[in-house]
């Protein structure tokens, strides 16, 4: 019934308790972490755009996997969520473009997806569910009352993670 | 070397300038594949976050056609074409004489099609700064790709992403027939390419 849906932006985070929502539009490259406390509802959502933060650009961690999976889970415990009962999904890491002859943008969602994971199995949390790669835009959302995850895609059916 | 939020109003004039030159040369490029009267609004330079980027250019989740090339030499960056169904079904009806009523329906040869436009346009736009400011640039293979907005946007935010959190976007529309339809030509050149093609232009004020 709570139509309070809170969007998390390009490297950004957002974090809410239900009855609320989070969405993130539109999931190229980038990859999409939804964590979720079932126990204490609450959620946090972060969109990362790149693998590393190579140049210790402190600007915004959000920006990265690297720096962004352990920001977000740092605010969540802060919120009182346990890391033991996290549920943890996630989507993105398209190729949307077949670029010939240049690599570095075709690759890049296959390398976000990797070190994604490698990030989220340093901080000990398992992957429940993904819906990551191929060539197509996803938006997320998550429902911090439920904690259930829906995938929406062009040309496709909505997809319950 | 400057950033891309710390460019003046004369630089900026400067850039919405070589917009204007390619978008007029893209124009004419279109308008003679198409047979049609085509007008072109004045280029817009912005700078903005990769959040406003994509609003400014319309709903993240609007399914939209890309035609994306890399460009690289003197000048790095990313050129992209996008385009709804209606400006998509204009050109399809001349060059194929057929029409489409959503994207699933494109088809090989229409995607073929509309990939060479977008390469057309793209090459006039490159090849009259190219002339102007008397440097090299190259271009890659034309890419195509319908999808969401947000997740076309992406890929130059992407390519960017390690340099800068914001994005320099200089953006040409046309106007065909007198219908406004959604087409945008946008360059989005690199940091250091910025720095180098307003010194290669004397403007450059450090």
């Amino acid at each position: 019934m709570s139509d309070k849906q809170l969007v998390v932006g390009i490297a950004d985070m957002k974090i809410c308790r239900g009855p609320g929502k989070l969405i993130t539009y539109a999931l190229g490259s980038c990859i999409g972490i939804c964590f979720y406390d079932p126990m204490i509802r609450l959620g946090g959502m972060v969109h990362i755009m790149l693998p590393n933060n190579m140049e210790g650009n402190n600007s915004n961690v959000f920006k990265y996997a690297d720096t962004g999976i352990p920001a977000t889970l740092r605010k969540l415990e802060v919120f009182g969520g346990v890391r033991a009962r996290m549920v943890c999904k996630i989507a993105g890491g398209a190729k949307m473009f077949e670029v010939q002859g240049n690599n570095s943008i075709g690759n890049i969602g296959q390398r976000n997806i990797e070190t994604v994971k490698k990030v989220l199995a340093k901080e000990g949390i398992r992957v429940a569910r993904e819906d990551v790669g191929l060539n197509y835009a996803r938006t997320l959302l998550l429902d911090a009352e439920t904690g259930v995850v829906l995938v929406r895609s062009f040309g496709r059916k909505e997809l319950v993670l | 070397m400057k950033k891309y939020e710390e460019i003046n109003s004369l630089e900026i004039d400067v850039m919405r300038e070589i917009g204007s030159i390619g978008t007029g040369n893209a124009a004419t490029a279109l308008s003679e594949m198409m047979n049609r009267k085509i007008k072109m609004t004045m280029p817009e330079v912005q700078i903005l976050g990769f959040n406003e980027a994509i609003t400014k250019l319309g709903d993240p989740e609007m399914i939209v056609s890309g035609v994306l090339v890399n460009i690289s030499g003197e000048l790095n960056g990313v050129m992209l074409y996008l385009q709804n169904l209606d400006l998509i079904n204009i050109m399809l009806e001349h060059v194929l004489t057929s029409k489409i009523d959503d994207f699933s329906q494109l088809g090989d040869l229409e995607v073929s099609a509309l990939v060479e436009i977008g390469n057309i346009m793209i090459s006039s736009y490159v090849s009259a700064i190219s002339k102007l400011t008397g440097i090299s640039i190259n271009l890659s293979v034309p890419a195509m790709s319908v999808n969401m907005l947000g997740g076309i946007m992406s890929v130059p935010m992407v390519e960017f992403g390690h340099q800068t959190d914001k994005i320099m976007i200089i953006n040409g529309k046309f106007i065909v027939e007198d219908k406004e339809v959604y087409s945008n030509l946008l360059l989005m050149p690199d940091i250091p390419s910025l720095n180098y093609l307003l010194k290669k232009l004397g403007v450059l004020n450090e």
